[in-house]
């Protein structure tokens, strides 16, 4: 019998040829061809606690991970019904932030790159990383703690599963995590900024902390304008999460700060108002809301109110 | 007291206390971080809505009830509209492994080829 190079052979062969291509994923490649400055060759964060799980907890084990090296208490167990959907079998990446937020902490998910995650590496922070272990159209969604790289053997650590030290190529990383949109967060406590940290990613993580936090986020807005001093997302933030936490003073004086650099910021006109209201200043008050309501924008009405409200009480 | 007396008195309770259920940390007169973060207007009441909803959708994958409103309060008014929009498409991380012969023949080839990674035992080539 004679080999015969059907269609259907040469397509497997062909399909096999162009997947092997592309082996070597792209944002690893381009890392090693270019270093970028500054990143050391390897790191790993030996310290990172491990707590091995099995049966579909890998979200809860390794959220634990990160809090307990962020100095919070926190075992798998004392997260499962913080963050662990039992009808999915698994937990969502919004509540894995979410829980690191109760627990006090500023939960920042990464840029998609590489080479964030990597520089987070480098500064001491381990990461958290969502996985799709298989294939889009069957997924097998993982969580893991990556903990550490080398880039001479191309390789990433992770924390992962059952495994307390697993090295996984850098290259087969890369396209379980692409699957995944890239996704990877860390949770830091407020006085510390992300190595990676960009000005709205951070404040809106700060600002979502504030709900259940305010005195953790105020600690999280004073780190944002240590970094960014002008920064009016923070300047208010900072005035908001003293207001949450009752203190008028501090937060007067945020507000008032936010309008000094920036006069054209209406909701600051408007917080300040209120603060100033409450406080008992009823001409400053009236002052800081009638230019709020002339700034107008999308949130007149919400001015307003405030202005009505001062109004309404001699 | 009955068991059952005290549990529709603690249920009546968290009615009563919770409004819709679902706590909120806003005040009158204060324009939200979240809103200026956002950068836009946004209702309250829908936030409500969508947390309320997101809210029942725990309970319905088996979340304790209590626990439930207190997950959704973590929720940023991003997240929550997030969840509430699109939370059966959203990835659940959790590691669940039943292959069929197929997908495993599947998996085991691009396992060794890098793509994937199921299998401890496979070594990618490169």
């Amino acid at each position: 019998m004679r080999f015969q190079a059907t269609p259907a052979a040469a397509g497997v062969f062909i399909l096999a040829a162009a997947l092997l291509a592309g082996c070597a994923a792209p944002q690893v490649s381009r890392i090693i061809e270019q270093r970028p400055a500054g990143l050391p060759d390897s790191a790993e964060i030996a310290a990172t606690p491990f707590f091995p799980q099995e049966d579909y907890q890998c979200g809860p084990a390794s959220l634990a991970a990160v809090l307990v090296h962020a100095g919070r208490d926190a075992t798998p167990e004392l997260l499962l019904p913080q963050v662990y959907l039992p009808g999915r079998k698994g937990s969502l990446q919004v509540e894995m932030l979410a829980t690191a937020r109760r627990h006090r902490l500023v939960a920042y998910p990464l840029a998609p790159r590489m080479e964030d995650l990597l520089r987070e590496l480098a500064a001491g922070t381990p990461v958290v990383v969502l996985q799709n272990l298989a294939l889009d159209w069957w997924p097998q969604w993982h969580y893991a703690v990556a903990i550490g790289y080398d880039l001479a053997r191309r390789e990433l650590v992770l924390r992962s599963g059952v495994t307390r030290r697993l090295t996984m190529s850098l290259d087969t990383f890369e396209h379980t995590w692409a699957r995944s949109g890239h996704w990877a967060m860390v949770a830091l406590p407020p006085d510390r900024l992300p190595a990676t940290a960009a000005e709205s990613s951070y404040l809106a993580a700060v600002a979502a902390l504030e709900r259940v936090a305010p005195a953790a986020a105020r600690t999280g807005y004073e780190t944002g304008l240590a970094r960014w001093p002008r920064s009016v997302a923070a300047q208010i933030g900072l005035g908001n999460a003293s207001y949450a936490m009752r203190d008028l003073p501090g937060a007067a004086a945020a507000y008032l700060r936010a309008t000094m650099d920036h006069p054209e910021a209406a909701d600051a006109w408007n917080n300040l108002a209120q603060a100033l209201h409450e406080l008992g200043s009823r001409a400053q008050a009236l002052a800081a809301a009638r230019r709020a309501v002339s700034l107008g924008g999308p949130r007149l009405p919400a001015y307003r109110e405030t202005l009505d409200g001062i109004l309404r009480k001699p | 007291m009955t068991r059952q007396f005290r549990r529709m008195m603690a249920g009546l309770l968290i009615v009563c206390m919770g409004g819709m259920g679902v706590p909120l940390p806003a005040y009158a007169g204060i324009v939200s971080t979240d809103t200026v973060v956002a950068g836009a207007e946004r209702e309250r009441l829908t936030s409500l809505l969508e947390r309320s909803e997101v809210r029942a959708r725990l309970e319905a994958l088996g979340v304790d009830p209590a626990k439930a409103r207190q997950r959704v309060t973590a929720l940023s008014d991003a997240e929550a509209a997030q969840l509430a929009a699109q939370l059966d498409e959203l990835p659940a991380g959790g590691d669940i492994l039943v292959a069929a012969v197929l997908i495993f023949l599947v998996l085991l080839v691009t396992d060794m080829m890098g793509y994937t990674k199921i299998f401890p035992f496979t070594r990618s080539m490169r």
